[in-house]
């Protein structure tokens, strides 16, 4: 929680400076990046014509860097201040980053939506990714010796690290160094095509009007406009208007930065609640996509995405994503320069426009046809497979399908309660008519009902469920208070394994499915990555 | 999952500890026992080591050891005057006069740029001449860390405080706790049990375990031990995990599990290893029945009582909260469960009812249980 603090309020600080600095006369901004890391880490690291020690070998996402730096300051005594640490990590990341093809399949980790089980290379899991996620390391490119450097730094950091269980099953310090770390340089290496090719393509600046649309625990679906003004430096300040699924309004400003030519790290205030934003953006600069969490929780979050505006207009969304045949249902269609006539695709009549303007179209409409993903057009704008057309909610799916909250508290002076998100996602059963098979149609978000249960015999014979926490009718999960619990066997803390149990009820039909959730101890040691 | 964060943690907790009981160390050094005192030794965090007598279960002195905690592992002489701990984020080592708690031997195993390690490994020769510690070194340099080869550290005691290693040989990586025979050998337990002769270094196997060649029917078996008993016997043990499969495809669910151990007779340095009964639930130390070598017993959440000749369970009872190790009165009438909290919990040999507890100031974390008195 202290590191965790330190690293937001870090961050927080340095959106705060960015606000101040913003106007600041040139030379600020022009700060030149070279000689701050000169500035910054030659006490320590050497120079060696033109590059430093260690730094060369290495390549990193932003949160990575900011690791790396925070290491320094903690473990090894760097003075670094708040504003050299943020241009280092721009600086950083921006000459020593990673391609956006190298992050594909690993954002997860930077958008702390880390509630999965991964698959990892077994050379990898037992000896990586028993402590860490397997993202952790393939998110990072080094020079083979920067990888043998590195089984050097785990166990200066960790001397017991070789004594676990399932590390001194091996001799774990010369596999590390001979064989993990030549084919970590081969799997992740520091020179790399796409690297290169991202290094000289153009970059695209990010500043205009986007529509947005996400989803934020407790609160539901959103949708709206957020305006990036450039501030100089791959900087934007942000403001953002908009309304969730049940017409409440929301709105907000922050500031965001642009690592690596895409990278987008958002900080907003919204009615009072302050979150972050994770994005990618794509190549042309047109879309972005990723995660927005809480500020002061990063496990509770949903999906962000954004469209730029243009002079084109553009169907975004459809909520709810979902019709049933024979039912008619209101229907908000969410674009951009929303004119002419609405289609829902084949089989489902517009009956009547409720409302419209330019962003947004309101329609009732009654779906008949066959099970499929509709387009949605407005006009010329087309949105492709936005709408779900089903006959029966076949089964629903607990999202996340694993995950694991945390006790905390009570009170601020102990370790925070890391909660979980939930959302059911309905499927129907496809062609074949059978549940469960490739061919299962995704209907997108329903609402459900969510309790929690035993999820096993051991957990029923302790009575995991009635300890562990609660399940509100939004789907968040709230862990239990940390510490011993005198009413349990051995004074046993409120930790257990519990089945998520979302309930939907469809046409008259109930059709539950079902997530496994560890509630463990609170984690001790808070890091940018896990 | 590395203990350094807990430690960084804890040590701050240690420190608020510290402050606290500072009135409850001043206790003047006792001069009454006499030469049949039977003494308990642990550590707790901050910094103390209890002599605990085992007439009263009282603690009869605490002795303040220098630096921060960790690990607590310790060693008392086989004439029961001194014991020996681990201290200072296991780097320093610290000799105690126990009827007196006076320091009578230091040793810092850092220097320079090079931070060293010991991880529970801490022997004293059987005439209580040498001190022997594994030392785990890495050198830190400005912007590297070099992890270096371990080595035995021979110290001389007589040389007192801040004494420096006199002879050092090399020896393998993960080694946890060690014991010295009469022989002039170290027992070294490791992914094997080896023995290394303390003059000469040479290394050679006791018990192969990691490397045994029992075929594709047995699981190379898990050999790890973090505390040290066997002051009944004058032996050592390093408890194991294997499984063995019906047929030579390893199929986990034809596997029967079992605990075994290499034991190792310190007056002989002679070894026997093999399965000792059927693996039902976790043990992290086990104590042997000075009147009858094939009983043992074994304390994790829960203490239990075994016939190795027999290789099976004989009675297990739940205990209160988990306990890293276990030790027996003199006359094995008792057990003493402790580690891991700050009570240690005493049973009766023979029903292993609980029959009273030790409160102590502090927590042992990872603090060994040794048991200390003058023998003949």
């Amino acid at each position: 929680m202290e590191k965790e603090r330190n690293i937001t309020s870090m961050i927080a600080a340095g959106l705060l400076a960015l606000a101040a600095v913003v106007g600041a006369p040139e030379r600020a901004l022009a700060a030149d990046g070279a000689a701050l890391l000169a500035a910054n880490c030659l006490s320590c690291h050497s120079a060696q014509g033109g590059s430093i020690s260690r730094v060369e070998g290495q390549r990193k996402t932003p949160e990575g860097w900011q690791m790396t730096i925070t290491r320094m300051q903690e473990q090894h005594g760097a003075k670094v201040s708040a504003e050299d640490k943020r241009r280092l990590i721009k600086y950083l990341a921006d000459t020593r980053g990673l391609a956006p093809a190298e992050t594909a399949g690993w954002r997860y980790l930077l958008e702390h939506d880390n509630n999965r089980v991964e698959t990892i290379d077994g050379r990898y899991r037992d000896m990586c990714a028993r402590c860490h996620s397997g993202a952790r390391f393939a998110l990072q490119r080094r020079s083979e010796d920067e990888w043998k450097l590195l089984m050097h730094t785990h166990i200066g950091l960790n001397p017991t690290l070789e004594f676990h269980s399932l590390a001194r099953d091996r001799q774990w310090f010369p596999l590390a160094v001979n064989e993990v770390a030549p084919a970590l340089a081969r799997d992740f290496a520091l020179d790399a095509r796409a690297w290169k090719a991202w290094q000289a393509a153009p970059r695209t600046a990010l500043d205009g009007s986007w529509r947005i649309a996400g989803f934020l625990p407790g609160k539901g679906a959103f949708e709206g406009r957020m305006r990036a003004s450039a501030a100089g430096e791959d900087r934007y300040e942000l403001a953002i208007e908009g309304r969730y699924a049940d017409g409440a309004l929301l709105s907000g400003r922050g500031v965001a930065t642009v690592y690596t030519g895409y990278e987008w790290r958002g900080s907003v205030d919204i009615d009072g609640v302050a979150l972050r934003q994770v994005m990618a953006a794509d190549a042309r600069g047109e879309r972005m996509h990723g995660r927005q969490h809480f500020a002061d929780s990063r496990r509770m979050g949903g999906a962000l995405s954004a469209l730029r505006e243009g002079a084109a207009p553009m169907v975004m969304a459809v909520m709810p994503a979902q019709l049933r045949r024979g039912e008619t249902a209101e229907l908000t269609v969410v674009g951009s320069g929303l004119a002419g006539a609405v289609s829902l695709g084949k089989g489902v009549r517009v009956l009547e426009v409720v409302s419209r303007s330019p962003d947004r179209v309101v329609v009732r409409a009654r779906a008949e046809g066959r099970d499929g993903l509709n387009d949605v057009a407005v006009g010329s704008a087309r949105g492709k497979g936005l709408l779900a057309v089903y006959g029966r909610v076949a089964r629903v799916e607990v999202e996340p399908a694993n995950a694991i909250a945390r006790v905390g508290g009570p009170g601020d002076a102990q370790m925070q309660k890391v909660g979980v998100a939930y959302r059911a996602i309905g499927w129907a059963a496809g062609r074949d008519g059978k549940a469960g098979t490739a061919d299962d149609l995704r209907l997108g978000y329903l609402p459900a009902r969510w309790s929690i249960e035993a999820a096993d015999e051991e957990a029923e014979k302790a009575h995991d469920a009635d300890f562990v926490g609660h399940i509100g009718a939004d789907g968040v999960f709230v862990p239990g208070d940390a510490g011993p619990n005198p009413a349990r066997p051995k004074s046993l803390g409120n930790t257990g394994r519990v089945n998520v149990v979302a309930t939907v009820e469809a046409a008259g039909a109930t059709v539950e499915g079902r997530g496994k959730l560890d509630v463990a101890v609170p984690d001790f040691v808070q890091r940018a990555l896990d | 999952m590395s203990l350094i964060p807990d430690l960084r943690a804890l040590r701050a907790a240690g420190a608020i500890a510290a402050a606290a009981l500072a009135t409850a160390c001043a206790t003047p050094a006792q001069k009454s026992a006499t030469s049949d005192a039977e003494y308990l030794l642990t550590v707790t965090r901050p910094g103390l080591l209890h002599v605990i007598d085992m007439k009263t279960d009282r603690i009869a002195r605490s002795c303040e050891l220098p630096g921060k905690f960790g690990s607590g592992a310790l060693v008392p002489t086989r004439d029961g005057r001194h014991a020996f701990v681990l201290g200072n984020l296991w780097e320093d080592v610290y000799g105690f006069e126990l009827e007196t708690c006076k320091l009578v031997f230091s040793a810092r195993q850092s220097e320079g740029d090079v931070t060293v390690k010991t991880v529970q490994s801490l022997a004293v020769s059987a005439d209580g001449s040498e001190l022997y510690t594994v030392q785990n070194p890495v050198r830190r340099g400005a912007d590297r860390f070099e992890v270096l080869p371990p080595r035995l550290a021979v110290y001389r005691i007589a040389d007192g405080l801040d004494a420096k290693p006199v002879r050092s040989f090399p020896v393998k990586r993960r080694i946890t706790k060690i014991a010295a025979t009469a022989g002039g050998e170290v027992i070294l337990g490791g992914a094997d049990v080896e023995a290394i002769d303390v003059r000469s270094g040479a290394v050679r196997t006791v018990s192969a375990l990691a490397s045994w060649d029992r075929g594709p029917r047995w699981l190379t078996p898990d050999a790890f031990a973090m505390h040290s008993q066997g002051e009944h016997l004058n032996e050592y043990v390093m408890p194991y995990v294997t499984a063995k499969f019906a047929d030579d495809r390893q199929d986990m669910a034809s596997a029967e599990w079992w605990w075994g151990m290499s034991r190792v007779d310190l007056a002989t340095g002679k070894a026997e290893a093999r399965e000792i009964f059927p693996f039902e639930f976790v043990i992290f130390s086990l104590v042997a029945d000075p009147r009858d070598r094939n009983i043992l017993y074994g304390a994790f959440n829960t203490l239990s009582r075994h016939d190795i000749e027999k290789r099976e369970t004989l009675k297990v009872v739940e205990l209160d909260h988990t306990y890293y190790s276990l030790q027996l009165s003199r006359d094995a009438s008792r057990v003493y469960v402790g580690g891991a909290g700050s009570t240690i919990s005493i049973h009766d040999s023979g029903t292993l009812e609980k029959i009273g507890t030790i409160q102590l100031p502090g927590d042992m974390s990872t603090a060994d249980v040794r048991v200390a008195w003058r023998r003949p």
